[in-house]
């Protein structure tokens, strides 16, 4: 990018910075770690901006940084082997911040619960809507390798979802953000 | 599960997708992110910084090469020792011999007269 074409760099952290924190908190789900993480990723960007050719390969950069840098985090923090539900709503109150819905905020524990490549996979594709020859670019794998771990992944979380959540709606009623056909219809079908 | 493109999703990922919705950043994320840059620009960019690292480089540096300098000097100086001694111990033994030989030489010609004698 030229000097001229280059965006400015605040004009970049506000328009990124949810996605950087979202990529970030999903991975990690720890809301401290992932502020780190967004912060870190956005220094580096400030130092790589002149070699970053257009706001599409910005976009592909910070989100590729932010998932290797959400790995290196978590294999630095030797992923603790604990109730995650506890962990982001007691410890680090993630889910507090938002209003999300309560299927919404245990949907997003169980995915925490996930793999780390399937997990990876699943919030590039549901959080960013990559296709998986997109979501490949960006973690820098073969794609046969990506659509295993999304299929893997998708499936894991189904059967997670039928078990946990189904004794959750049970308990609570009606599915807020579902169309009333519940978890455990659409778990089954993988 | 199907790879579809988003609007052929199944339901549970329509779900999902729902679910994952992008999080607003923490509040006040944006302003850290830009001190955190204004102060490592102030640490690495200020000129002040920059003379003070060559400085400490140059005299790192001088503090090294001085060092290995004054070792190699100090070795050449042994070895320089060493070798006088050597010599030194090489003189000496030489001189030594040299009496053994005349000492010898000596005796050799005391020997020589009285056998002559003798057989006179």
């Amino acid at each position: 990018m030229s000097e001229q074409e280059r965006p400015d760099f605040e004009a970049l952290v506000d328009e990124h910075q949810s996605m950087v924190f979202s990529l970030a908190l999903r991975m990690t789900a720890d809301r401290g770690l992932a502020e780190e993480i967004a912060q870190d990723v956005f220094l580096e960007l400030d130092r790589c901006l002149g070699q970053l050719e257009s706001a599409e390969h910005v976009l592909y950069w910070l989100r590729r940084v932010t998932m290797s840098r959400s790995t290196d985090a978590l294999r630095r923090r030797k992923t603790r082997r604990f109730d995650q539900w506890v962990e982001m709503e007691d410890a680090h109150g993630a889910l507090e911040a938002e209003p999300a819905s309560p299927l919404g905020v245990r949907m997003e524990a169980l995915l925490a619960t996930l793999p780390e490549a399937q997990r990876e996979a699943l919030i590039l594709r549901y959080q960013e809507d990559l296709s998986p020859e997109e979501i490949a670019q960006t973690l820098a794998a073969p794609v046969a390798t990506v659509k295993s771990h999304l299929q893997r992944g998708l499936k894991m979380l189904r059967a997670k979802a039928a078990s946990s959540l189904g004794e959750f709606i049970r308990k609570k009623g009606p599915v807020p953000i579902s169309n009333g056909a519940g978890w455990e219809g659409a778990g089954g079908e993988s | 599960m199907s790879l579809e493109p988003m609007d052929r999703m199944d339901e549970f990922e329509q779900q999902l997708r729902t679910a994952l919705v992008r999080q607003a950043a923490p509040e006040g994320l944006k302003q850290r992110i830009l001190e955190a840059r204004a102060r490592r620009r102030a640490s690495v960019g200020s000129p002040q910084s920059v003379w003070m690292r060559m400085a400490a480089g140059l005299l790192l540096a001088a503090v090294v090469g001085g060092g290995v300098l004054w070792k190699r000097h100090q070795e050449e100086q042994r070895g320089e020792a060493a070798r006088e001694q050597v010599i030194t111990a090489l003189r000496v033994t030489n001189r030594a011999l040299d009496n053994v030989e005349i000492k010898l030489a000596a005796h050799d010609t005391r020997d020589g007269e009285q056998e002559q004698r003798r057989t006179r």
